[in-house]
C-alpha cells in the first residue's frame, strides 16, 4: 500500500521537528502560559514559507502535551458563519472533559474573498475573547488582509532549516525504510529542495522507495525532471518525425544545450530505431554531428554549428526508413551523464591503488591499475588471508580494500 | 602460501637468476664485468623481463649499493617534457661516488613519453654520458625517435617459450603448494602467450580461490580480468544487440579508461577473424580506418566506436538474412 513518507515519517513529538529550535521553544513557552490564566495574547500566528515544519509542530506538540486538537483548514469552508460555528464552540469552553485544547485554524493563505467572505474578521473576534490558544498558520502574516488581525497575535516566525538538518532527516527516514544511501544523494536532494522538508521527502520517496540503494547518480537527473515533458516531444520530434524542417525546428523547442540535446539523441535513438540499417544511418549522422562538434573545437568557428544541428536532427529523422512508429516506448536519461561522475570516482580510486602498485611492482600506475588491479579483485573477493597478506603488502587503505573486494556499495544504474 | 605479489617474489634477483633471454643476459652479464654499460633500449612485448634485466643489471653492478644509483621513471605515469627537464636532469647530471663513475636511469615505458619529451632526453643523454647511463625499455621501438634509438644499444625481448614458462611457474607452484594441473598449465599458456608477468598473476589469482587450478579456473579468472573483452563485444553487438554492446563499450572506456586507440585496434584484427563474408570484411576495415582516422582527430570515442558497433550490427542481420 502506497504510504507518503511525508506521513508515514512526521515528527511525533517536538523533539523530532527539524530546525527552528528557538521558534518551537517561543512557541511551546507560550501555550504553557496559558497554564497561568489567559495570556495576553490569545491567539499564536505561526507564518513561514512551505514545508518547514508549521502544522507538524503543533501537532507534535499536541501529542507532547496530550492536549486536543481541534484543526481547520482550507478545504473546510470558512465563511463567517462556518467559523464561527466551529471556532466559537471550541474557544468560549473549555474540552469537554476538562482537558486542555489547541483550536488551529491551518492555511489562511488559502482564504479566498468571495467564498470564505468575512471569515478574516470572524477570526479576529473569536481571537479577542478566545479562553483556549488559538494557532493560525499562514504563509505570510503580513498580508495586508491580516493586519488588524496580526494585533492580537504572538508572531512566530518558522525559518527554513538549514541543508544539514534536512539530510539528517531525509537519512533517518532512509534507515528505517532500509536504504542505503549515499551522503552526496540526500545533501543534492536536501539542497534543491530549498529548505523544504516536505518536498525533500516527497522527492526522496519518489526516487528511493522500493530500492535497496540510493547513489548521487540516482538523484542528480532531478534537475531535469521539470524539463523532461518538453525534452521527451523533442526527442519524439527528432527520432519519429518526416521532414528535416521539424527536425530541426525541435532543436529550438529543447530547453537545453546543443550538447545535452545531442546526449539526449545519442541514448535514446537506438532504444527506439530496431532495424539495423536504420540505426546504423542514424549512429553514422550522430557521429558526423560529432565530427563537426570536432571541427568546431579546432577552428573555433562556432558557425559549423549548423551542420552538427543538420546531423544530429535530421540526419536522424531521416535514418527511420524501415522501423514503424512504435508504441509507447519511454526515453532515457542520458546515461552516459550519470556515468561520469561515477566513473571519474571508480578511476580514481583505481588509479590510487595503481600507485600503491607502483610503488612494488614496476610498473606504470596506468599499467598496474588495468593490468594488475583486476587480478587482486579476484583475490580479495576469494580470499580473506591472502586479501589481508596483500593488503599489507601493498599498503592500501581501507577505502580500497572495500573498493577490490567489492564490498563497498555497488553503484546500480537508475531505472 | 605467500600473501604478497608472487611476480614480485619471484623475480628475479640476478642476473643469473633469469632463465630467460639467454643471449640478452649474457650480454648484460659481459657489462657487468666490464663495468661499463651503454645506453640501451629493451624492447619487446610485456611480461618478457625488460625491466627484471635492468633491475638486475644495476644490482650486480652495484652490489648492495645500487638503491643510491639507480632510478626509475616510469613514462607512462610521468611522460611530458618537464619531468625530463627536471627529474631526469637533477638525477643524470650528478656523479655518483664509487669505483663506477655512472648511475643508471631506467625510464620504463619509454615508447609512451611525449615526442617532445624524447627529443628533449636526447640532449640530456649526450651531455650527461659520463655520468648517467639510460635504459629505455618500451613495447614498440619503433615509437623511440631515431636520435635516441641511434645512441642506445638494442636489445629485443622475445615471448618466454612455453618450456621456460612452465618452469618458471612450476617452481612458483612447488613453493607455494599450490596443485596446478596440467590442463590448467594449457590454459595460462593459452591465455598469457609468453607474458610472465601475466601468467603468474594470473596463476596467483587462481590460486587464492584455494582449489586445484584446472583450465575451467583459469578462463574464468582470465574473463573477469580482462575487462576490454573486444571479442565478446563483437560477438554481442553481431548478435544483434547494440545496447548490451554500448554498454560494454561504454564501462571499457569509462570505468576501465581503455583507450579507444586500443578498442579499435583490436576491433580491426577480430573483424578479419570472425566468421562473416568476405566483401564484408574490407567495407567493414573501411569503417574502422575512418572511425579511427577520427579518434586521432580528437573525436568523442564512444559516439565513434558506437557508429562502428551500428555498421556490425548491420553487418551480422545481412548475415543471418544469407545463411
Amino acid at each position: 500500500m502506497y504510504t507518503a513518507w511525508t506521513v508515514k515519517h512526521k515528527p511525533k513529538s517536538l523533539a523530532e521537528v527539524i530546525g527552528n529550535k528557538e521558534t518551537v521553544q517561543k512557541f511551546v513557552d507560550w501555550i504553557k502560559s496559558w497554564d497561568k490564566g489567559v495570556p495576553k495574547k490569545r491567539s499564536a500566528f505561526l507564518y513561514g514559507p512551505p514545508g518547514v515544519g508549521k502544522t507538524v509542530t503543533v501537532e507534535a506538540l499536541t501529542a507532547d502535551f496530550q492536549i486536543e486538537l481541534v484543526e481547520k483548514n482550507a478545504s473546510d469552508y470558512r465563511t463567517e458563519d462556518a467559523i464561527n460555528r466551529f471556532a466559537g464552540l471550541a474557544s468560549q469552553y473549555g474540552s469537554l472533559f476538562g482537558g486542555k485544547r489547541i483550536v488551529l485554524l491551518d492555511e489562511l493563505d488559502g482564504l479566498t474573498g468571495t467564498a470564505d467572505r468575512g471569515g478574516v474578521k470572524a477570526i479576529t473576534d473569536i481571537v479577542k475573547t478566545a479562553q483556549c490558544p488559538i494557532v493560525l498558520i499562514a504563509n505570510n502574516a503580513y498580508d495586508p488582509r491580516f493586519s488588524n488581525l496580526r494585533n492580537y497575535c504572538l508572531l512566530v516566525e518558522f525559518k527554513k532549516p538549514p541543508a544539514g538538518e534536512v539530510t539528517k532527516h531525509l537519512r533517518r527516514i532512509c534507515i528505517l525504510e532500509g536504504i542505503q544511501a549515499d551522503d552526496e544523494a540526500l545533501k543534492f536532494i536536501a539542497q534543491r529542495s530549498g529548505g523544504d522538508v516536505r518536498s525533500a521527502v516527497n522527492d526522496l520517496q519518489a526516487l528511493a522507495q522500493g530500492r535497496k540503494s540510493l547513489t548521487y547518480e540516482d538523484v542528480s537527473w532531478l534537475g531535469y525532471r521539470d524539463r523532461q515533458d518538453t525534452i521527451f516531444n523533442v526527442l519524439r520530434m527528432i527520432i519519429y518525425g518526416r521532414t528535416c524542417t521539424s527536425a530541426k525546428q525541435a532543436v529550438g523547442m529543447a530547453d537545453v544545450d546543443i550538447d545535452m540535446l545531442f546526449e539526449w539523441i545519442y541514448e535514446n535513438v537506438p532504444e527506439h530505431l530496431t532495424d539495423p540499417h536504420d540505426l546504423a544511418r542514424a549512429m553514422d549522422a550522430l557521429s558526423m554531428a560529432d565530427v563537426y562538434r570536432g571541427r568546431i573545437r579546432a577552428t573555433q568557428d562556432w558557425s559549423f554549428t549548423r551542420y552538427v544541428i543538420d546531423y544530429m536532427t535530421a540526419g536522424v529523422t531521416m535514418a527511420r526508413q524501415n522501423t514503424k512508429a512504435q508504441g509507447w516506448i519511454p526515453f532515457k536519461f542520458p546515461a552516459r551523464i550519470q556515468m561520469l561522475s561515477r566513473s571519474k570516482a571508480e578511476r580514481a580510486m583505481q588509479l590510487s591503488i595503481g600507485n600503491k602498485i607502483k610503488r612494488k611492482c614496476h610498473i606504470s600506475a596506468n599499467r598496474a591499475s588495468k593490468e594488475v588491479l583486476p587480478f587482486l579483485g579476484i583475490i580479495f573477493k576469494n580470499n580473506a588471508d591472502m586479501a589481508a597478506g596483500l593488503a599489507k603488502w601493498f599498503d592500501l587503505d581501507a577505502e580500497m580494500v572495500e573498493y577490490l573486494a567489492g564490498t563497498r556499495k555497488k553503484t546500480e544504474k537508475h531505472r | 602460501m605467500s600473501f604478497e605479489m608472487w611476480a614480485e617474489k619471484y623475480r628475479p634477483k640476478t642476473l643469473d637468476d633469469m632463465v630467460n633471454q639467454k643471449e640478452i643476459v649474457e650480454r648484460l652479464k659481459s657489462f657487468v664485468k666490464s663495468r661499463n654499460v651503454p645506453h640501451c633500449i629493451f624492447a619487446g612485448p610485456p611480461g618478457t623481463g625488460k625491466t627484471t634485466a635492468a633491475l638486475c643489471l644495476a644490482k650486480d653492478l652495484y652490489g648492495d649499493a645500487y638503491r643510491e644509483r639507480l632510478m626509475e621513471l616510469n613514462a607512462s605515469d610521468e611522460r611530458g617534457i618537464n619531468v625530463v627537464r627536471e627529474t631526469v636532469k637533477t638525477f643524470a647530471r650528478v656523479r655518483s661516488i664509487g669505483e663506477i663513475p655512472f648511475k643508471i636511469m631506467i625510464l620504463d615505458e619509454a615508447d609512451n613519453m611525449t615526442s617532445d619529451a624524447q627529443q628533449a632526453l636526447r640532449r640530456t643523454m649526450e651531455r650527461y654520458t659520463e655520468t648517467c647511463r639510460f635504459i629505455m625499455c618500451a613495447n614498440y621501438s619503433g615509437k623511440i625517435i631515431e636520435p635516441i634509438q641511434s645512441r642506445c644499444a638494442p636489445f629485443r625481448f622475445t615471448f618466454l617459450p612455453r618450456d621456460e614458462q612452465d618452469m618458471y611457474l612450476k617452481h612458483i607452484t612447488d613453493d607455494e603448494n599450490v596443485k596446478l594441473l596440467k590442463e590448467g598449465l594449457d590454459a595460462i599458456f593459452e591465455v598469457c602467450g609468453g607474458d610472465l608477468r601475466k601468467a603468474i598473476n594470473t596463476l596467483q589469482a587462481a590460486a587464492s580461490l584455494n582449489k586445484p587450478v584446472d583450465a575451467k579456473v583459469i578462463y574464468s579468472i582470465t574473463g573477469k580480468a580482462s575487462p576490454a573483452d573486444v571479442r565478446k563485444m563483437i560477438e554481442t553487438v553481431m548478435g544483434g544487440n547494440f545496447l548490451d554492446a554500448r554498454k560494454q563499450l561504454r564501462d571499457m572506456i569509462q570505468k576501465y579508461g581503455v583507450a579507444g586507440s586500443d578498442i579499435i585496434r583490436q576491433i580491426h584484427t577480430e573483424i578479419f577473424r570472425t566468421e562473416i563474408p568476405e566483401p564484408w570484411k574490407i567495407r567493414l576495415a573501411d569503417v574502422v580506418g575512418e572511425i579511427d582516422y577520427r579518434l586521432v582527430e580528437g573525436a568523442d570515442e564512444e559516439v565513434q566506436l558506437s557508429a562502428l558497433l551500428a555498421r556490425l550490427v548491420e553487418a551480422g542481420s545481412e548475415l543471418r538474412k544469407a545463411s
